[in-house]
């Protein structure tokens, strides 16, 4: 699990957090969203279980689908082709 | 058994199977945290006990085949339990085979599949007669547990030292929130706190952010290039005993049967310690890699499959690190299942083997076929379209809800204070394994020095 080295040029604005990279400002706009929204719809749900927790989940799920529109991924994709072997 | 609960039950699995293929993938997903919730909802809503074994069966094993592919893919772990295998992927990805990876380490689950459904069954029966025993002792079982993998990890005084000062934040907390009357004397917040050490070393690296000084020194990238190799297409249903070699199939089953018999450990200990330690003779380093991760992917699968049944078939009681995380809602999620009254109360023996077998059946042909087939067409649609904020933030919701469901406002304080120190211990080299058995030993291991408490 070592850290990864490499360093591109240019727009360097990415942190690593757990084997990954992120923007700070993204990153605190996610976990503003989601535990938002997760919590919200918890503490909205009615009074009965397992109501609430399952409104949390469902909430979770949205602040998840709301912040991978919002946020955009800090990662290139390129497809290798051919095989190297 | 009528036809309607055996369609219910692979109805269950299929969408057990197909949900946890695409959260496998995902990195960072941690068992507990997208298990836990899930089964949970499932018991809470009333749902037959063994409609709900099957479904968490093929959900495990659904998520185990498919939470390595990101390592293979992208050396990115898509769990806390394939972190172990990045530095062996790494090694076949710089030879440019991740494929291979990738087949090698599903056809171990398989193989890890078959060894532990079985072995668990006859284990199980095996252990019921002791089962008096082994709940009396369950304590000593579990500090004994923490010693051993504290000795068998690098930093083993660091590891050794954590074990009772971590066991007094986790049992001290409890005890405040039970003498402030937060939760009920007879209530043990369990859940939050083993999240918060999960997640512990993402909060702390989250709170060193605050600092302006430390955020400046960060390294910084820009984007992280990840080159997917477009694998040739397997023809026909693969097999897994064609893709391993034979000594790759007998280290497997090896450790596959050890992580049966060590059911009751840390399955993330056992995998860096056998995965280590079973290949550290080999010298081809490409060799070595397939051995370790098709090895240490058996060994997972086996380890936490064994982990659930054995406990809930032979003891009834959540006796293994596996039956307390992920699978502790099956033993108790009150008011439907109790320790007295849950799923190893109300199933009988072959009502367990139908579920496992229906449950494992659905899920490897389901997952192992699409994992060897599309697995690089799956890790591009999550790596183009999931960003990991969004997956932090999930987590971090998830965890903040559970604290607050487990005992209010305050608990979510409590379970970031046990996040931070657990990150921190993480980052001075204890590793999850000694935390977790820890967390489980805390009750009576601080009750000896506090009696009474």
């Amino acid at each position: 699990m070592n850290k990864t080295q490499n360093r591109p040029e240019g727009g360097e604005n990415n942190i690593e957090v757990w084997e990954d990279l992120v923007r700070i400002k993204d990153l605190v706009l996610s976990i503003a969203i989601c535990t938002v929204i997760t919590l919200g719809a918890y503490l909205l749900a009615p009074n009965e279980p397992p109501k609430p927790l399952i409104y949390g989940l469902i909430g979770a799920v949205v602040g998840f689908i709301i912040s991978s529109i919002v946020v955009k991924p800090k990662r290139t994709l390129r497809f290798d082709e051919g095989g190297e072997e | 058994m009528e036809i309607t609960l055996i369609l219910e039950m692979v109805t269950a699995s299929v969408i057990g199977a197909i949900l946890y293929t695409i959260i496998g993938i995902a990195p960072g997903t941690d068992e507990t945290a997208v298990l836990a919730p899930v089964t949970l909802a499932l018991v809470l809503s009333g749902f037959e006990p063994i409609v709900i074994l099957a479904f968490f069966i093929s959900a495990i094993i659904a998520k185990k085949l498919t939470d390595s592919i990101p390592v293979a893919i992208a050396g990115i772990p898509g769990g806390v339990m394939s972190a172990p295998m990045v530095e062996h992927a790494m090694v076949l990805k710089k030879h440019g085979m991740p494929e291979v990876s990738i087949r090698k380490m599903a056809s171990g689950s398989v193989i890890g599949t078959f060894i532990a459904v079985p072995m668990s069954l006859l284990l199980a029966n095996l252990i019921i007669p002791l089962s008096d025993v082994i709940t009396q002792y369950s304590n000593q079982i579990f500090l004994g547990g923490a010693i051993f993998l504290a000795l068998m990890s690098k930093k083993r005084w660091v590891s050794l030292l954590s074990i009772i000062p971590f066991a007094f934040l986790i049992q001290g907390l409890r005890i405040a929130y039970w003498e402030t009357g937060i939760v009920p004397e007879d209530v043990t917040v369990f859940t939050s706190f083993f999240l918060g050490i999960t997640i512990g070393p993402v909060i702390l690296k989250l709170t060193e952010l605050l600092s302006g000084r430390v955020r400046r020194q960060l390294p910084r990238f820009g984007l992280k290039e990840i080159v997917l190799k477009k694998a040739k297409t397997e023809k026909g249903f693969p097999n897994p005993f064609k893709i391993l070699d034979r000594k790759e199939i007998g280290t497997t089953s090896f450790s596959s049967v050890l992580g049966v018999l060590t059911f009751f450990m840390s399955p993330v200990g056992m995998t860096i310690f056998l995965g280590e330690t079973l290949t550290s003779r080999i010298k081809d380093p490409v060799k070595k890699a397939t051995r370790a991760i098709s090895s240490m992917d058996g060994l997972t699968n086996a380890a936490y499959l064994s982990g659930t049944l054995i406990p809930l078939i032979a003891i009834g009681l959540p006796l293994s690190p596996t039956a307390i995380g992920p699978a502790g809602a099956l033993f108790n999620a009150p008011p439907v299942f109790t320790p007295e009254n849950n799923i190893h109360h109300m199933l009988s023996t072959s009502d367990f083997i139908i579920a496992t077998v229906i449950g494992a059946i659905v899920a490897i042909t389901i997952t192992f076929y699409v994992t060897i087939k599309y697995a690089p067409q799956i890790c591009a649609f999550v790596f183009r379209f999931i960003p990991h904020e969004a997956m932090l933030g999930l987590f971090f919701g998830l965890v903040i809800m559970l604290a607050f469901m487990d005992a209010g406002i305050v608990n979510v304080a409590g379970v970031l204070l046990i996040a931070l120190v657990a990150g921190f211990l993480h980052r001075k080299g204890v590793n999850y394994g000694v935390q977790f058995m820890t967390l489980y030993a805390a009750p009576w291991l601080i009750s000896l020095f506090l009696p009474g408490m």
